[in-house]
């Protein structure tokens, strides 16, 4: 299969949002999974969200976990705490930025790429500039 | 004397109240150097606590604080949710199977809280966060429990360590967490973490 | 083995933007020959998006692209292609 996405926001619509974009770069050959807001819905994060977005989001290649602002990490470092260790080992969390982190990081598991290139990519799209005159 | 699950229960409950009583003092201070939400976070974490702890009623302590600490890091929402999840689940981890706790036992899931705390937000004492009101905690009321002082003596010595500790973060800069990046701006206002920790630990008393 | 290169003009609106970016990628990488995109003076490996990315190019730039390996002519063939269908975008 390919390595699978999942995107950790405070807003439910904004991790929706963000796997709309990146679903459109992967062309439905990459699972990339929402995990964002509180359980009942409030802005916010939710270790039982995370947890099940990524065990949906892997199908045995590995899973990039993409997070926008404080506790998202912290919720997905505790997420990847719980695990045994095997999947531990192929759960990785993306310092990237949220958005160019997730395209990024989606076109490369669309063409096959492993989780560390996976990983390395989105990590690196904080390099990317917006406005083209300024490269 | 020993604390048994009433006891826990009972504190739980209290500080559920206490929280929701304090949520827009809480606020309040968070707006200063925060999202302006640890109040209504942590008053939302401890009402969906409320609602699960009838399902681990009958269990043993050790369950009863990885409930709340699951609970809370599903529902807070903020850093606080992943920071006092950790705290619970540590404690519920290092208290597991128990059915009542000997002053000692507090002081060991107390430890765990705090190293949980300390190593999921990667924060020291100093650095403006709960770390400040729960470190002086915990060595107060290891200091009470080693000296063999009551249970109510050595949570009553806990609880004026975190609010001295909490006193002591309003000149702090804050070099971790949301407040951080208000740099110097930081100053002169009490950390709301460290507020309700130590709100938290004052509950354990009044919920006797 | 061959090596193929061809000089390519951008002319979607958008030029090598992200979607573009992503359908180039895309289609590199579904052959073995190794692909190379050069733009501005910047050369890409044309399977990895971020390097296609951050070679700006934009409407109306020039694309070299360079295909080594067993299906290089297959490749070179795909991404005209889809650089001359403007990547399916209306204008």
């Amino acid at each position: 299969m390919a390595v699978g996405l999942v995107i950790v926001s405070h807003s439910a619509r904004l991790a929706e949002g963000v796997v709309e974009l990146a679903e459109q770069m992967a062309h439905g050959n990459v699972r990339i999974i929402a995990a964002g807001g509180t359980d009942d819905g409030a802005l916010g994060t939710s270790l039982m969200k995370v947890t099940q977005a990524i065990f949906t989001a892997d199908s045995g290649d590995g899973v990039a976990v993409l997070v926008d602002l404080g506790s998202a990490a912290l919720v997905a470092e505790m997420a990847l705490e719980q695990f045994a260790t095997a999947r531990r080992q192929r759960v990785r969390i993306s310092n990237g930025p949220l958005v160019e982190g997730a395209v990024v990081a989606a076109v490369e598991a669309a063409v096959g790429a492993s989780l560390d290139e996976v990983v390395t990519s989105a990590d690196a799209a904080v390099e990317l500039n917006k406005l083209s005159k300024r490269t | 004397m020993a604390a048994d699950r009433v006891c826990i229960l009972a504190w739980l409950r209290r500080s559920a109240e206490v929280l929701h009583e304090q949520r827009d003092y809480l606020t309040t201070l968070d707006a200063a150097i925060g999202d302006a939400d640890h109040g209504i976070n942590m008053d939302r974490g401890f009402t969906a606590v409320m609602d699960k702890l009838p399902s681990v009623a009958e269990a043993d302590i050790g369950t009863i604080l990885k409930t709340v600490g699951t609970t809370l890091v599903s529902t807070v929402g903020g850093a606080s949710g992943p920071l006092y999840g950790t705290a619970f689940l540590r404690a519920g981890t290092a208290l597991a199977g128990r059915q009542e706790l000997q002053p000692a036992d507090i002081v060991t899931g107390l430890e765990a809280a705090l190293e949980g705390i300390k190593a999921r937000g990667h924060a020291q004492v100093g650095e403006k966060t709960m770390v400040d009101a729960l470190s002086p905690a915990v060595e107060a009321l290891k200091v009470a429990v080693a000296s063999g002082e009551s249970l109510e003596e050595a949570l009553y010595a806990a609880g004026a360590a975190a609010e001295a500790g909490m006193q002591a973060t309003i000149p702090l800069v804050a070099t971790k967490g949301r407040a951080s990046y208000l740099g110097e701006r930081s100053a002169d206002h009490q950390d709301p973490g460290a507020t309700s920790v130590t709100l938290l630990l004052r509950a354990a008393l009044n919920g006797k | 083995m061959a090596t193929i290169q061809k000089t390519l003009i951008l002319m979607n609106k958008v030029g090598l933007h992200a979607r573009p970016a992503s359908l180039f990628v895309q289609t590199a990488a579904q052959f073995t020959s190794t692909i190379t995109v050069t733009s501005n003076g910047r050369v890409a490996n044309a399977k990895r998006i971020l390097p296609v990315l951050q070679l700006g190019a934009e409407y109306g730039a020039e694309l070299m692209v360079v295909a080594e390996g067993d299906d290089a002519t297959e490749a070179i063939d795909a991404l005209t292609n889809l650089v001359h269908s403007r990547f399916g975008e209306s204008e």
